[in-house]
């Protein structure tokens, strides 16, 4: 067959914000899905504050019940509809074809059309602040009946669901290309053994996503049709179907917002302790056998129903141990016998590891059916969960952003800065969160606008609510780095840290197809590591043939073995 | 017969077992984390060890973690059985049938003629005797609320459609505040009540004294939204 080579296009390429906003290039649609989802963190932030001052006291009334229900429900959904997952994927779309090699993303225009019918889905979600009963407000989960047109009225809520339904619509079609690239896309040489750590979480996120999400847009699609007049979900049974849909979608995406925050840190531990991740092995294992128990855990949100098999879902959920245990080891393997800098990237690593043991570990008490009866919908699942998804995967993805900041932008962020960040962050969530776990032990239920003048309450909320503001100092002491780093650049070079992968094997930032050189050789999955371990090799034993005065007569068949 | 089920106790029990071995293991990492960031901090990158992996030692720590799992989920299993099945089987010296209505609590006693409302339009008590076994009926009117007293350490759903029963003890007498603890709609945190666990004399007594006489007051009264529930309760439950 001949086959001549396809002209290059020439269309005219667009330019400015058009253009940035229609390119194909994964960089871009990675790094606008990045942009987005911080614009909707700091909305997120801002619906947090106003719920901590709200409860700052037992008697502050800043806002009214109807308004902290529409905060509590744009918050949760904001934070993960639009800001955790989408950010857990569009770091994935930035950076896995990096790792592995590849010019491009799979499917590229999937990918683009993914990043906006998400955008879409969140500015309809959040468009419903500007109807006349407010946007939705049944909660992140909206249970039915609930949620239904006869409990919930109004448009707002209507939204709600539709937004829900395309932002998860997006980020499948995104994940789906993520899940395409490395399967396909990957350079010569990249064995599926030889993907890097962060590849490797993006590749169990990717799944997990295609598995879960499809039942989120159904369960969203039959709530949108019942809010329509249709009669879907009828009774108890009803009641119970929508939780096992829902929670079926919302029990992965949990892990969704984890696995790739992990990945980060662990490179970030990685690169600064000067020594490739331990257990490369046990660790892929590992996040398989997470990903496969994280879809089936899911009715640990109803242990209260009196509706599921409570054992069964007490036994996967608590079997959770095992893989996440097998983390831990890894990441102290990987630090014994390196060399660490600690780097803010490493800071927010190790922070990363030491906060997000408290959410595990208090997931482990909460799998337990007799012990979550107190716990459930109480403010220990609220302190529970903030310090798996803030005091966790927020410092790794923080971890990742000075990991990686230089290679998007060719500029370090301030390190002086950087640490103003990460101990604002650290005291800040610390006080906003631990004294949540007390709170839903003594008996505080979440989602109320107003609570009792229980002993102890008070201070223990006013703790909490003045944390969310250091949280806050936090935040802008990043984004004051951002935007300093940015306007008086410190130049990186291709690789300011001696990385592991091989993103760090092209500019800073990358060429519009990712490698304009040769790519070095893929032995393993830290790859310039392994050169640089080989050139160490070669100049000891050139030292050793010169002490024994052999120069000139080249390496011995022994040494030249790889 | 044997011991009436205290969900407290239970919870205690299974508490005094977990919440050490997550503090411990906590305790564990952090000094690990903090001897080997010492111990390896400021070296050259040419010191780093090559050595990357040890599968016979990481097998082995899995296997530990399984048995860790193992023994969790034996106090776990243990427990949940008494709380939901041993409690379950008890006879109960009293019924309630617990009705959650946006957003107020109806407490019916069948066996006196006995209607307590509590929430967003009052604040009746729930009078409980303590040390019998005290058998909840949970009914939604509408939609899905959660029945929470924290003194005992548990809480259930009150779905609508389907009915169901909890066994509960109170163990010491006193007042006890409890809540609707699934979000319910507006005024959901006005859904509030609370118990007032009395000896079983007293019990006897307040009941004898309340006996149909607030059902009357009730059926007079009229601004009760409870009130309306309560009648149209049978009519919904049957659909």
């Amino acid at each position: 067959m001949n086959v001549t080579a396809p002209a290059l296009p020439t269309a005219p390429r667009l330019s400015g914000w058009l253009g940035a906003a229609t390119s194909t290039d994964h960089k871009r649609i990675g790094l606008n899905m990045i942009l987005a989802s911080l614009a909707f963190f700091l909305v997120g932030g801002v619906m947090a504050l106003m719920m901590r001052t709200q409860l700052a006291t037992p008697d502050t009334r800043f806002v009214s019940d109807e308004t902290y229900d529409a905060l509590f429900t744009m918050h949760g959904s904001t934070m993960i509809y639009l800001f955790v997952t989408p950010m857990a994927i569009a770091i994935g779309v930035y950076l896995v074809p990096l790792q592995i090699g590849a010019a491009t993303i799979a499917a590229p225009r999937v990918a683009l059309a993914g990043s906006w019918t998400w955008l879409s889905g969140g500015l309809i979600m959040q468009s419903g602040w500007l109807t006349e009963e407010g946007p939705g407000r049944a909660g992140w989960f909206s249970y039915v009946p609930l949620s239904n047109s006869s409990n919930t009225p109004g448009v707002g809520q209507d939204l709600w669901t539709l937004g829900v339904i395309l932002a998860a619509l997006g980020m499948l079609l995104v994940a789906a290309c993520v899940l395409a690239t490395i399967l396909r896309h990957r350079a010569p040489g990249m064995a599926v053994l030889r993907m890097p750590i962060f590849t490797w979480t993006e590749l169990v996120t990717a799944l997990m996503v295609v598995g879960a999400f499809p039942v989120l847009i159904v369960a969203m699609a039959l709530l949108y049709a019942e809010r329509m007049g249709a009669h879907v979900y009828m009774g108890y049974t009803g009641a119970i179907d929508y939780q096992d849909m829902f929670w079926f979608f919302g029990h992965p995406v949990v892990y969704v917002m984890f696995f790739p925050y992990l990945g980060a840190a662990a490179e970030a531990i990685a690169v600064n302790a000067h020594k490739r991740w331990f257990g490369y092995k046990a660790f892929v294992a590992s996040m398989l056998a997470f990903s496969a128990l994280s879809m089936s855990v899911w009715s640990h949100h109803m242990f209260t129903t009196g509706g599921v098999t409570n054992q069964y879902f007490a036994f996967t959920s608590t079997a959770l141990v095992v893989p996440a245990g097998i983390e831990y080891f890894d990441m102290i393997g990987t630090l014994v016998g390196g060399a660490l800098v600690f780097r803010v990237s490493m800071l927010f690593a190790l922070t990363f590891f030491v906060q997000f043991l408290i959410g595990g570990l208090s997931g482990i008490y909460l799998a337990s059916p007799v012990l979550d009866y107190q716990a459930q919908a109480s403010y220990i699942v609220i302190g529970h969960f903030h310090y798996t998804l803030f005091a966790g995967s927020i410092f790794g993805f923080f971890a990742g952003v000075y990991h990686w900041f230089p290679k998007v932008t060719g500029a370090r962020l301030r390190e002086g800065l950087g640490r103003v960040h990460l101990v604002l962050l650290t005291i800040g969530t610390n006080m906003t969160f631990a004294p949540m776990f007390f709170l839903g032990e003594k008996g505080m239920p979440r989602r109320i606008a107003e609570y009792p003048e229980h002993p102890g309450w008070a201070t223990l909320n006013l703790v909490s609510s003045i944390g969310s503001g250091v949280v806050a100092l936090g935040v802008a002491a990043f984004l004051v780095n951002v935007v300093v780093s940015l306007r008086e650049r410190e130049p990186a070079g291709d690789d300011p840290w001696l990385g592991h992968t091989l993103e760090w094997a092209t500019s800073s930032p990358p060429p519009r197809h990712n490698f304009d050189r040769p790519l070095p050789p893929i032995t393993s999955y830290a790859p310039l590591l392994d050169l640089r371990e080989r050139a160490a090799e070669a100049e000891g034993a050139h030292a050793r043939r010169l002490a024994a005065g052999s120069g000139g007569l080249g390496p011995s068949p022994a040494e030249r073995s790889p | 017969m044997g011991a009436l089920v205290e969900t407290s106790r239970q919870y205690r029990h299974l508490f005094d077992i977990y919440v050490p071995i997550a503090l411990g293991v906590f305790a564990l990492v952090v000094v690990i984390l903090a001897v080997v960031i010492v111990r390896y901090r400021g070296r050259k990158p040419e010191q780093a060890a090559s050595w990357h992996e040890h599968n016979p030692l990481e097998s082995a720590y899995a296997v530990m973690l399984g048995c860790v799992v193992v023994f969790l989920l034996y106090v776990t299993y243990r427990a949940e059985h008494q709380v939901d099945t041993v409690a379950a089987r008890e006879r109960p010296a009293l019924t309630v049938d617990v009705y959650g209505a946006k957003w107020e609590w109806h407490f019916h006693y069948p066996a006196y003629g006995i209607d307590r409302y509590s929430g967003s339009v009052g604040h009746e008590t729930l009078v409980l005797p303590t040390d019998e076994p005290i058998r909840m009926r949970l009914v939604s009117l509408d939609v899905i609320h959660e029945f929470w007293v924290p003194e005992l350490r548990y809480k259930h759903d009150l779905i609508p459609g389907y009915p169901q029963d909890i066994t509960i003890t109170f163990p010491d007498a006193g007042s006890f505040p409890g809540q609707c603890a699934e979000f319910c709609g507006l005024y959901h945190s006005r859904m509030t009540f609370t118990v007032d666990a009395v000896s079983p004399a007293s019990f006897a007594a307040w009941a004898r004294a309340h006996a149909r006489r607030s059902t009357a007051h009730a059926a007079s009264g009229g601004v009760r939204i409870g009130a309306h529930v309560a009648a149209s309760a049978p009519a919904r439950l049957g659909r």
